[in-house]
């Protein structure tokens, strides 16, 4: 059976379906390369555009016509941002408000979503079902009575109260990922450490946070970056103590080119870095949407 | 995922699930409320006139914030002084903080006045540069009068009758001292054209003339609040509001297709398994994260006069001078340049939904019906698009209600030249500082997201129904 | 008139031969069964037939035509696929007349043969249910009622049977029986569970990397397995391997397992010739030896290891010099742990093989 038999050559009308199934096959894996590559062209292209302006010297973004790559390379654009005035300041202010948001969100939503992916109890579809309500909630509408509400508790320009407000924006996410990163965790290894007499909090600590660290991290990155672009509410609900995307906002109508430029490469970075650590989280965080 | 627990009822849960509930009550429902207080709310337009001068008395009539009055007498009534207030350990109550900043001490003095007759009589304490006090700390007992022709009063009270008027310096004895708020009793007239009588605290009225016989004011502002249209009608005649819901569903016309469309190809790329899918992934999802005014900035220096497509026309010759794409006279520009940057920024987010949706499509439903003679499209048509109708109701949703809210991006390109209606509630909140009119947009805003929602959610249901 | 041809069909993914060479021939309205373990290439074949994936080179005809290249829906070819691949946001009705619409069948036609082929599978009253309201079993139903709804030369099965618990399976598998023959399609039903093969089949091609070893009847591949693998394969529990030795014994051939000397069937005395002095893997089914208590002519004496009553049967784990292997007996047969038996080897049920190659010896 093994052996070669020969075969008689195809026949003339099935050699051409063969040549056309090849070739219909190479020219469709060449259309679908060049559409992706197409695809990601459009993505990068303006992330290369914003980076050569950033790196570029004022002269060069002043210039007219511009050239497309950074001629010669220098960090004048850059350093005239980081040198503006509010700039590290608000910098730092972001970064802090973005911890706190942080914080905040992984202490409130890990016994959500644990207790979501792991217990069946009266109220938990509704429950499931505000979050994704309030996750499509617009932020412009919780921004204005909140303001409203910190003037009343003088809580008004203060970095934490920005944190409180970036926390309800990425509460929803947080809690949907995490009951998924806990589901994701078998309850029997749980079960196992309570066997083996070790109190439910001990177990948690010792045998599911560990597991789920991975995917707790992704989350809280995705919550720092929420944060970090968030500039409705930090327009509005800061005064003094702006953070950097409205320190950027403020000042936009005024600020000469470099500024700008400068300044949306340097918001952008974390986004560039950060989603290449969560990109395995990002189905978990958006595709549990639609379950 | 494991199966949730079950068996009898166990708080556990409940108390897991207690500090979410809490913030999300605290910062989704309070503020979805306040909005609606805020935009229909207007405080402080109305003054209740009471039978006494006291905060409990019951009320005689209403009259408007600005209406004019006729001050029929006034009464000052003790309160604690604010020293002693600041003092106390507790936050004072709004009322009561307002109520001690507008008391004032009045001085009873005795003295000869212009006319060198004996007196006695009230003046406001801050008439009277007091002596120093025999014993420190001590009570004052003499002063002198700081300006010339000052009234002295029978009671303490700006309208009290005139007893006496002393010139400046006169020496005088401090006989007695009485922090007061004063009362006005007050005639005026309601909505409905009643004339009506009764006491209010001074703080709200301002007092227009003294002279004459009648003692005229007006309502400088109310102390309670009615439910009012006035916001929502000034925002429908707000110059800017026909030009930024116009443009804000016209940017959700424009972009909304482009960007299913896109993202529905990403995604069919993505399952297609190429070689290099990871990095296809990560590149088509960099945007996700991205920050919206950022992304603006990054297409305003594609569009600006100096811009790249300038450039690179220029470069390739098909312009002479740089085109003005940013401008109040080249909207369409401006919406195209927007239309771009929310297409990049925000397609990510649908592919993210529509690929997960993929995913929960077995191959084999694909290949069922290639079997049974099903073409591409129509492979498409009949099994992929329905199957997808969930992802692509969630995310056609989020990215409605996301659509309402384009802020950044807009700010950056377009600057002052385009509005949207996020733009404009920023404008009445930041640049007027009037946050009844901001609440105003934002609940327009909501209302427009909920309808979407529910316009959404109705459809599908009843595509259902007719199914079943 | 529809007999498949399956000439020299290779299939490659990456390195991995998944199908390595294949021939095979479906006779006009035969049922031919591919039986292997996961990861064969029994499925691959499958779909190389099915238009699903194109082979990398080889030739399939189907009936006088070939189809090796054809895009499935050129075929005529129908199938039911393991998960069942039934549409959940079609009705029952829908999903029956899916391939009826695109093949642009009109109304009446398309009702009709949905409602033949519900009825067939008993399904008519549940034709306006989604799938989601039915049980597993009323869904497999509805996969093969969709496959059958079409008619076409060839009918495609891909572990239909699969996704069902036991009993039901067990209930399907003769109501499937009965329905093929009935309907006089050829059909190729790919299956890993050999119960399956044996009770349905009229012919069984047993697969494993991606080559076919051996296709006969079922009680051929049962009884004449052609390879070591087939036996151990095969049958519940597997055939019993033991090593022995060839040894001349008074002028004939034994072979010599430990002490015992087994007579093989004089059939394969010239073949035996061969291997004289040399080792063969002697291999003999459960249920064909014989257990006696008392010492018996021709019996060896064994000592049982493991009762196992399994109620129609029990099964005996016994030690016969280095090798362990299970006998079947009838439950009455009284039998303890660490009891001597006796047991004897019918000479015709004894198969042997190369303990290289595992070929069976005198096979084809």
């Amino acid at each position: 059976m093994t052996t070669q038999a020969t075969l008689p050559p195809l026949s003339e009308e099935m050699a051409r379906l063969q040549r056309r199934a090849i070739r219909r096959r190479r020219t469709n894996r060449a259309l679908t390369y060049a559409l992706a590559f197409l695809l990601v062209a459009w993505i990068l292209v303006p992330l290369l555009l914003i980076a050569s302006m950033a790196f570029s010297t004022v002269d060069a973004v002043r210039a007219y016509p511009k050239s497309l790559l950074p001629n010669p390379v220098s960090f004048e654009t850059m350093t005239f941002f980081l040198n503006s005035q509010g700039v590290v300041d608000s910098t730092v202010r972001s970064i802090v408000v973005a911890l706190l948001t942080v914080v905040f969100s992984t202490l409130v939503a890990t016994p959500a979503g644990y207790a979501i992916s792991r217990y069946l109890f009266r109220g938990r579809d509704l429950f499931k079902l505000s979050i994704l309500a309030v996750r499509a909630f617009p932020i412009v509408v919780l921004a204005v009575p909140l303001a409203v509400m910190f003037i009343q508790f003088r809580m008004r320009d203060q970095l934490y109260s920005l944190a409180l407000v970036h926390t309800a924006l990425t509460l929803p996410t947080t809690i949907l990922v995490m009951s998924s990163v806990f589901a994701s965790v078998p309850r029997e290894l749980e079960e196992a450490a309570h066997v083996f007499g070790s109190s439910p909090v001990r177990a948690f600590l010792q045998v599911v946070l560990p597991l789920a660290a991975p995917g707790i991290a992704a989350s809280a990155i995705f919550t720092f970056v929420t944060s970090w672009n968030e500039v409705f509410a930090a327009v509005i609900l800061t005064i003094r103590s702006r953070t950097l995307p409205a320190q950027v906002l403020t000042v936009l109508g005024t600020s000469p080119l470099e500024y700008k430029f400068a300044g949306a490469f340097f918001m952008l970075i974390p986004s560039l870095i950060f989603i290449f650590f969560i990109r395995k989280y990002l189905f978990n965080m958006w595709g549990q949407i639609t379950k | 995922m494991t199966p949730p627990r079950r068996g009898k009822t166990n708080l556990t849960p409940y108390f897991l699930l207690l500090p979410s509930t809490l913030f999300l009550i605290l910062f989704f429902a309070w503020p979805m409320f306040q909005t609606m207080v805020l935009a229909f709310r207007g405080e402080g337009v109305i003054l209740n006139l009471r039978e006494a001068p006291e905060n409990g008395a019951a009320v005689t009539g209403q009259i408007r914030q600005s209406a004019q009055v006729i001050l029929l007498g006034n009464r000052g009534i003790p309160v604690a002084a604010p020293a002693a207030v600041s003092g106390e350990e507790e936050a004072p109550s709004e009322t009561g903080e307002e109520a001690a900043s507008a008391a004032e001490p009045w001085y009873l003095i005795r003295g000869l006045d212009m006319a060198n007759q004996a007196f006695e009589g009230w003046v406001p304490a801050s008439y009277i540069r007091e002596d120093e006090p025999e014993t420190e700390g001590g009570p004052f007992t003499s002063g002198s009068v700081r300006r010339r022709d000052r009234d002295v009063r029978s009671e303490p009270g700006p309208i009290s009758p005139v007893v006496a008027q002393v010139a400046q310096d006169t020496a005088v004895e401090i006989a007695g001292q009485r922090t007061v708020e004063i009362w006005y009793e007050v005639q005026g007239q309601t909505d409905s054209g009643e004339t009506v009588t009764g006491w209010a605290p001074s703080r709200y009225l301002e007092v227009l003339s003294t002279g004459g016989e009648q003692v005229t004011g007006f309502v400088n502002r109310g102390d309670s609040g009615e439910w009012t249209l006035r916001y929502i009608e000034r925002m429908f005649a707000d110059r800017e509001f026909i030009p930024a819901l116009i443009t804000t569903l016209l940017l959700i016309v424009l972009i909304l297709p482009i960007q299913f469309l896109l993202a529905f190809i990403m995604a069919l790329l993505l399952q297609s398994r190429l070689r290099g899918n990871t990095l296809f992934l990560y590149v088509f999802s960099i945007p996700l994260a991205t920050s919206d005014l950022a992304v603006g900035i990054i297409w305003f220096s594609v569009f600006t006069q100096s811009g790249f497509l300038n450039s690179l026309l220029q470069g390739l010759g098909l312009i002479t001078s740089p085109i003005v794409y940013l401008s109040v006279e080249s909207k369409h520009f401006m919406i195209l340049a927007v239309v771009l940057a929310e297409v990049w920024r925000a397609t990510s987010i649908v592919m993210v939904i529509i690929v997960s949706g993929l995913q929960a499509v077995p191959e084999s439903y694909l290949e069922a019906a290639e079997l049974f003679g099903a073409s591409l499209w129509q492979r498409v048509r009949y099994v992929i698009l329905p199957l997808l109708k969930p992802s692509l109701q969630v995310a056609l949703i989020l990215r409605t209600i996301l659509a309402f809210q384009v802020f950044g991006v807009v700010l950056a390109i377009a600057g002052r030249g385009m509005t949207v209606l996020a733009n404009e509630a920023y404008r009445w909140y930041v640049e007027f500082r009037n946050p009844n009119m901001a609440a105003a947009y934002s609940g327009f805003i909501l209302l427009l997201s909920m309808i979407t929602a529910i316009f959404y959610l109705r459809s599908i249901r009843t595509q259902e129904e007719a199914r079943e | 008139m529809a007999e498949i041809r399956i000439e020299n069909v290779f299939k490659y993914f990456g390195k991995v031969t998944a199908v390595n060479n294949v021939s095979l021939t479906v006779h006009d309205q035969e049922f031919v069964v591919l039986l292997g373990p996961s990861g064969c290439g029994k499925t691959t074949l499958l779909r190389a037939v099915a238009g699903l994936g194109l082979p990398d080179s080889g030739r399939i005809s189907i009936g006088n035509r070939e189809v090796t290249y054809l895009p499935p829906r050129e075929r005529s070819i129908s199938m039911v696929f393991q998960n069942y691949a039934i549409f959940p946001h079609m009705t029952v009705y829908d999903n029956v007349a899916f391939g009826l619409k695109m093949r642009k069948a009109d109304k009446a036609e398309i009702d009709r043969n949905v409602r033949r082929a519900a009825e067939m599978l008993h399904i008519e009253e549940m034709l306006e249910r989604f799938p989601s309201q039915m049980s597993g079993g009323q869904r497999q139903r509805v996969a093969v009622a969709r496959a059958i709804a079409i008619k076409t030369d060839v009918l495609l099965m891909d572990e239909p049977l699969s996704n069902l618990d036991a009993l039901l399976r067990l209930e399907m598998r003769a109501e499937l029986k009965r329905l093929l023959a009935d309907l006089h399609t050829t059909t190729i039903y790919v299956t890993h569970d050999q119960i399956e093969a044996l009770s349905m089949g009229d012919r069984i091609a047993v697969m494993r990397n991606g080559e076919i070893l051996q296709c006969d009847a079922p009680t051929t591949v049962y009884d004449q397995p052609a390879n070591k693998f087939i036996g151990g394969f095969i049958g519940n529990p597997p055939m019993n391997f033991l090593l022995g030795q060839v040894q001349r014994h008074n002028g004939s051939l034994h072979v010599q397992v430990g002490d015992y000397a087994l007579k093989p069937a004089p059939i394969y005395d010239s073949e035996l010739k061969r291997y004289d002095g040399q080792q063969v893997v002697v291999g003999i089914r459960a249920e064909n030896m014989e257990a006696m208590s008392q010492p018996a002519e021709d019996a060896l004496q064994v000592r049982v290891m493991v009762v196992e009553p399994l109620g129609s049967q029990t099964l005996l784990t016994i030690k016969i010099h280095e090798d362990i292997i299970k006998l079947a007996t009838h439950p009455d047969f009284p039998a303890v742990p660490d009891q001597d038996i006796w047991v004897r080897f019918p000479a015709e049920k004894i198969r042997l093989m190369d303990p290289q190659s595992g070929k069976t010896l005198l096979s084809s």
